[in-house]
C-alpha cells in the first residue's frame, strides 16, 4: 500500500502540485448495542480507503476513494489537484509552509494493548455488555429502559507526504457502556449512565472502577437517586463541576477557539490575544496526543493526519493564552511550530485543526477543600452534551448533580445546564483539585465542519467556578 | 456512473450481491443496501479556500437467521467488497447466538413513492462556478459593513442515489441532486462579537446566492449593542421559524419516533388520540414533499416514502415507524427508515427512524403582528438555541441559550439582548403555545415551521 501512496504523492507533483500528501485508513469498527433484553446493533463495519490532498498556490484540494485501484486513485489525485489550482485562483490568505525533514514512525508509536479487541470474540464483548446490564438491573428500579453498549475501533493508519515521510501507526480505542431510564412516580423519566474507554485493551474492563459490574452499578444507582431528585434552581450560583465536565468545558468552549483555522480568519475571539491574560492562575488548559493513559486515561494520537507528530501544547498557561492548535498552513501564518493537531474523521474528509486529549490541568485541592471553597451552590457531574458559539457562549448539560450548602452534600438535582461565555468564566475560576482524569471513548465524539465524531480525550481536575448561570425553573417575578 | 443509469447499475450490483449472499447461506435472510454520491464542497473563509471533491460509495449488509440479525459495512460498491460484508456479517451471526424475538423479516416489496424535483443543472454545476458563488456571498458579507470582521460561505454540489434489496423479492432504488450555499458573519464591535448566518439550499433549482451575504452580514450587525436582562423570571416566547425548527426537530422530532415509543423512551407513548398540544397545532412528517431535502421514493429499507399526520390540531395520532417498529407496535410502517444523512459514511450507520420533512401547519399573523399583540415583556429567538440538540427526550425537560434574541416590551420588538439561557419542558410548551405566525419558512433541519409563540418558559439573563 505505501507503494501506491508514494505513487499517489509522486503523480500529483508531476500534475504541477507543489505538495501532496496520501493517506491511508484501514480501519474497524465494532457496535454492540443491546436495549433491555433485544440485541438492537451487531455491527462491524469496514471503513477502508484512500484521500489526497493537493497543495498549490496557497490552497489546497482534497480528493478521496474507497478503492485502492490504480486508475482510481490516479483520478483521485486528478481531482485533488485541479481542485487545489482553481482554489488558488481566489485564495486571498494564502496558508503555505516550509518543507521540513521526513517524519519516520516506529513500532513503538503504536499503544501496546495487553489485551487487544480482535482478540477476543464477539460472544466476550456481548458477556460484557450483558454483565453491566445484570448489575444496572440490580441497582435500579422502576427502570423503563436499559441499554447496554459496546464500541471498538482499531486499524491501520498510513501516510506519506512530498518530504518522503512515512507513518505508519494503529489507531486504537474501546468504550463500553450503560444507561439507564427511570419512571418516577409522578410518571418523569430521569436517566443515568455508567461508562469506561480510551485508547485500551479489553483489560480496562478487569480494572476496579471500570468492570462490566462497576458501570452498571453506577448507571443503574445513580438513576435510582435521580428518582428523589428535584429540578435545578435556575439563576447563577457557585459551582463545583467534576472531571468530565471540566474535559468539555477545555473542549468545546476554549478548544475549539484555539483551532488555528479559526484564528487565521480571525472568527475566534482568541485571534491576536496570545500572552493576553484570560483567566486565574487556576486555570491551565493542555492539548496532549500521547498523555500518560495507564495514570489518566485518554485517547494516543501520536501523529496527525499532516504527518506531524504530537505535541504536548499549553494552549493557556495560568490564565495567560500561550499556543493555538495548527495544521502546518495555520502554524506558518502564525509563526508558531505545528502542534500536530491536523485530524479528519475519515478519508473522505480534509484533515483541519482538531484537538486530541484537550484538559485542564490539576491544582491543589483536596475533594473536600474543593467543597469548602464552593461553599454554597451546584456540585455539576457528568456530562451529556455540549454546544459552543463563535463568541465564546457555551451551553453545556450535567447528567446529574447535588446541591451543596455549607460545603456539604446535601441534596440530589436532575440533569441541570450550565452556560455563559467560556472568557468570563475562566477568570472566576477559583480552584482545582489535585486528581487529572481523561475520558476518552468509542461513543460520541467531536464536531466540525461536518466532520462529525471524531475521537477525542477529554478531561480535568475538579474545579471551582464562580457565578455559572445555571438553565432550571425560575419562579415568575 | 452517470445520473441517467445510476439506478440500473445499482440495481443490477444488488442483485449480483444479493445471488452471491444466497450462495453463502441460503436459508437465511440477506438486505443489502448500496449508497453513491458525487460530491463536491468549496469553503472559503476570509480568502482562505478549501474544497474537495470525490466520489462516496459504500454498501451494507443485513444477515437475519433465526431471529438473530447483524450488520456489516464496508467502503466501496465492487463485488469484493459486498462479498467481504457478507462474510463479517455473517461471522458475527455464527459466533454468537442472541435472537431478536421481535424480528419478523425485513421489509416487503411494495410500489415505491417519488423521487423529488430534479434539477440538471445541479450535476452540470463544476467546482470553478462553486468557487465562484462562495467568493461573491463572502465578498457581499464583507463589503456591507466595516463592523463585518469574518465572513466563511460553503457551497456545495451532491448528486446520487442508493439502492436496496433483499430476500423478501424487494429491489428499489431512488437518486436525488442537492445543492447549498451556506455563509455566517461575524459582526465586531469593541470586545462584543455577534454571528449570523443564512443559506439556501435546494434541490429543484440552482443556488440562489445573490443577496445572501448581504443578509447574513444585517443579521449579525442587528444583534450588536446588545444589552443585558438582568433577570431570572418566567416570559412568552417568540420563536422565529429558524429557532421554531429546531424547537419541533428536537422535541416531537424525537420522541415520536417509532423507537423511542416502543423502547420505553417516548414520554407520549401512550397518547395516540389524545390532547398533547394546543388545538392550533397541526405537524405532518411529507417525505413525498417534491422540494423536500430528504424526499426520496422509498425509505433506507426500500419502503415507498409517505406523507404522515404526526400532530392534527392538538391530537397525536401517529407515530413514525420503519418495518421492525412497525411491526412490534401493530402498526404500518410509516417510510421512515434512514441512515446517517448526507455524510459521507451514510451507509455505515445499522438504519433506525428519523422525520423527512417536518411540517407545520402556519396560521395567519405575520411576525410583526405577533410581536405586536405581545403584552408587557417577552422574549424574541431569531436563531435555533446552543444546546436545544442536547435536550431529552424521556423527560422533554430542555435548557438553552439563545444567543440571537431581542427584548419585546408592550408590542414593540426593543433591543438586541446577550445571550438568555431559556429553559422549560417541550411537552407543556406544546401545551401553552400561544399562537402560530403564517411566516411558513424552510429550515436547514429539514422542517418548514412558521414563528411559534410560547407561554411559560424560564428566562436567565
Amino acid at each position: 500500500m505505501l507503494e501506491k501512496l508514494e505513487k499517489c504523492v509522486e503523480s500529483g507533483e508531476k500534475m504541477g502540485a507543489r505538495f501532496v500528501e496520501a493517506r491511508f485508513d484501514d480501519l474497524i469498527l465494532r457496535t454492540l448495542q443491546r436495549v433491555n433484553d433485544v440485541w438492537k446493533d451487531i455491527v462491524l463495519r469496514s471503513r477502508i480507503g484512500i484521500g489526497v490532498v493537493c497543495y498549490h498556490g496557497g490552497a489546497s484540494g482534497y480528493s478521496f476513494t474507497p478503492s485502492d485501484d490504480e486508475r482510481e486513485l490516479e483520478k483521485a489525485v486528478n481531482r485533488a489537484v485541479k481542485v487545489a489550482k482553481a482554489s488558488a485562483k481566489v485564495a486571498s490568505l494564502k496558508l503555505d509552509f516550509d518543507r521540513r525533514p521526513p517524519v519516520k514512525s516506529q513500532e513503538s508509536d503504536t499503544f501496546p494493548l495487553k489485551i487487544h479487541p480482535r482478540s477476543e470474540d464477539l460472544s466476550y464483548k456481548t458477556d460484557l455488555v450483558n454483565r453491566a446490564i445484570d448489575t444496572a438491573r440490580e441497582f435500579g428500579i422502576g427502570i423503563s429502559n436499559i441499554r447496554g453498549m459496546y464500541g471498538e475501533l482499531y486499524g491501520r493508519k498510513l501516510f506519506t507526504n512530498s518530504e518522503g515521510s512515512v507513518i505508519d501507526w494503529n489507531f486504537e480505542v474501546i468504550e463500553l457502556g450503560c444507561r439507564v431510564t427511570s419512571k418516577t412516580e409522578s410518571g418523569d423519566l430521569v436517566n443515568a449512565t455508567g461508562e469506561a474507554g480510551g485508547t485500551m485493551g479489553l483489560e480496562l474492563f478487569k480494572t476496579k472502577g471500570s468492570t462490566p459490574e462497576d458501570i452498571g452499578k453506577e448507571a443503574g444507582s445513580c438513576a435510582k437517586e435521580q428518582l428523589k431528585a428535584k429540578a435545578c434552581p435556575a439563576g447563577r450560583f457557585r459551582t463545583l463541576i467534576e472531571n468530565e465536565l471540566a474535559g468539555v468545558l477545555a473542549h468545546e468552549s476554549f478548544g475549539h477557539l484555539s483551532e488555528g483555522d479559526s484564528v487565521v480568519v480571525g472568527e475566534s475571539p482568541l485571534a491576536g490575544k496570545i500572552g493576553t491574560r484570560l483567566g486565574t492562575d487556576q486555570a491551565t488548559i493542555v492539548d496532549y496526543g500521547t498523555p500518560n493513559i495507564s495514570e489518566y486515561g485518554g485517547l494516543w494520537v501520536p501523529y496527525d493526519d499532516q504527518g506531524t507528530r504530537s505535541n504536548e501544547t499549553t494552549i493557556l498557561d495560568k490564565g495567560m493564552l500561550k499556543h493555538y492548535l495548527h495544521n502546518r498552513g495555520t502554524a506558518h501564518y502564525l509563526k508558531q511550530e505545528p502542534t500536530g493537531n491536523c485530524r479528519a474523521v475519515n478519508f473522505g474528509f480534509i484533515p483541519i485543526p482538531r484537538m486530541t486529549n484537550t484538559y485542564f490541568a490539576p491544582g491543589e485541592l483536596t475533594k473536600e477543600e474543593a467543597l469548602e471553597l464552593l461553599n454554597t451552590g451546584v456540585y455539576a457531574i457528568q456530562a451529556s452534551g455540549g454546544q459552543v458559539g463563535e463568541d465564546g457562549s457555551f451551553l453545556f448539560k450535567a447528567t446529574r448533580g447535588y446541591w451543596v450548602q455549607n460545603g456539604r452534600i446535601k441534596e440530589p438535582i436532575r440533569e441541570v445546564s450550565l452556560s455563559g461565555n467560556i472568557l468570563n468564566l475562566l477568570s472566576r475560576v477559583e480552584g482545582a483539585t489535585k486528581d487529572l482524569r481523561i475520558s476518552a471513548g468509542y461513543f460520541g465524539g467531536c464536531g466540525k465542519n461536518g466532520q462529525f465524531l471524531l475521537p477525542c480525550g477529554l478531561g480535568g481536575p475538579e474545579l471551582v467556578i464562580d457565578e455559572v448561570v445555571f438553565g432550571g425553573s425560575a419562579s415568575e417575578e | 456512473m452517470m445520473y441517467e443509469n445510476l439506478k440500473d447499475e445499482l440495481l443490477s450490483t444488488v442483485d449480483s450481491g444479493l445471488k452471491y449472499a444466497r450462495t453463502v447461506d441460503n436459508e437465511a435472510e440477506f438486505e443489502l443496501y448500496l449508497f453513491y454520491q458525487n460530491r463536491a464542497v468549496v469553503n472559503i473563509t476570509q480568502g482562505v479556500v478549501e474544497a474537495s471533491e470525490g466520489i462516496v460509495k459504500g454498501n451494507a449488509v443485513r444477515v437475519a437467521s433465526q431471529n438473530s440479525v447483524s450488520f456489516a459495512s464496508s467502503s466501496g460498491i465492487s463485488i469484493d467488497r459486498i462479498r467481504r460484508s457478507v462474510s463479517e456479517a455473517m461471522a458475527s451471526l455464527r459466533s454468537v447466538s442472541i435472537k431478536d424475538e421481535r424480528f419478523s423479516g425485513f421489509c416487503t416489496p411494495e410500489k415505491p413513492g417519488r423521487e423529488g424535483a430534479f434539477t440538471r443543472e445541479i450535476l452540470d454545476l463544476s467546482k470553478e462556478e462553486l468557487i465562484d458563488y462562495a467568493g461573491c456571498v463572502v465578498k457581499e458579507g464583507q463589503e456591507f459593513d466595516r463592523r463585518i470582521k469574518t465572513v466563511g460561505s460553503e457551497c456545495s454540489a451532491e448528486w446520487g442515489g442508493f439502492a436496496v434489496g433483499n430476500t423478501q423479492g424487494l429491489q428499489q432504488s431512488s437518486r436525488s441532486a442537492l445543492n447549498s450555499c451556506e455563509v455566517y458573519c461575524i459582526a465586531v464591535n469593541g470586545e462584543e462579537r455577534r454571528a449570523s448566518y443564512e443559506f439556501d439550499t435546494t434541490r429543484e433549482r440552482l443556488i440562489n446566492t445573490g443577496g445572501l451575504g448581504k443578509k447574513a452580514a444585517q443579521r449579525a450587525i442587528s444583534l450588536l449593542g446588545a444589552k443585558k436582562l438582568s433577570a431570572t423570571t418566567v416570559l412568552p416566547t417568540i420563536w422565529e421559524p429558524r429557532a421554531a425548527s429546531a424547537y419541533i426537530l428536537f422535541s416531537l422530532g424525537q420522541s415520536v419516533r417509532g423507537e423511542h415509543v416502543v423502547e420505553g423512551r417516548s414520554p407520549i407513548a401512550d397518547k395516540v388520540g389524545e390532547e398533547i398540544a394546543s388545538p392550533k397545532l397541526t405537524i405532518t412528517d411529507n417525505g413525498q414533499n417534491p422540494s423536500g431535502i430528504n424526499t426520496e421514493a422509498i425509505d433506507a429499507e426500500g419502503h415507498p416514502q409517505k406523507k404522515t399526520t404526526i400532530i392534527d390540531r392538538g391530537e397525536l395520532s401517529q407515530f413514525l415507524f420503519d418495518t421492525y417498529y412497525a411491526r412490534i407496535h401493530n402498526s404500518e410502517s410509516t417510510g421512515n427508515c434512514s441512515r446517517r444523512a448526507r455524510a459521507t459514511t451514510s451507509y455505515e450507520t445499522s438504519p433506525f427512524i428519523r422525520p423527512k420533512n417536518l411540517e407545520v401547519k402556519p396560521g395567519s399573523k405575520n411576525l410583526d403582528s405577533l410581536i405586536a399583540t405581545t403584552d408587557e415583556q417577552a422574549i424574541l429567538i431569531a436563531d435555533a438555541p446552543l444546546g436545544l440538540r442536547h435536550s431529552n427526550v424521556s423527560t422533554g425537560e430542555f435548557s438553552a441559550v439563545a444567543q440571537n434574541v431581542f427584548l419585546v416590551e408592550n408590542g414593540d420588538k426593543k433591543w438586541p439582548l446577550q445571550p438568555v439561557s431559556v429553559s422549560g419542558n417541550f411537552y407543556i410548551g406544546f401545551k401553552q403555545l400561544l399562537n402560530i405566525g403564517g411566516d411558513l419558512t424552510k429550515t436547514v433541519f429539514a422542517v418548514e415551521t412558521p414563528t411559534l409563540v410560547f407561554d411559560g418558559f424560564s428566562v436567565v439573563g
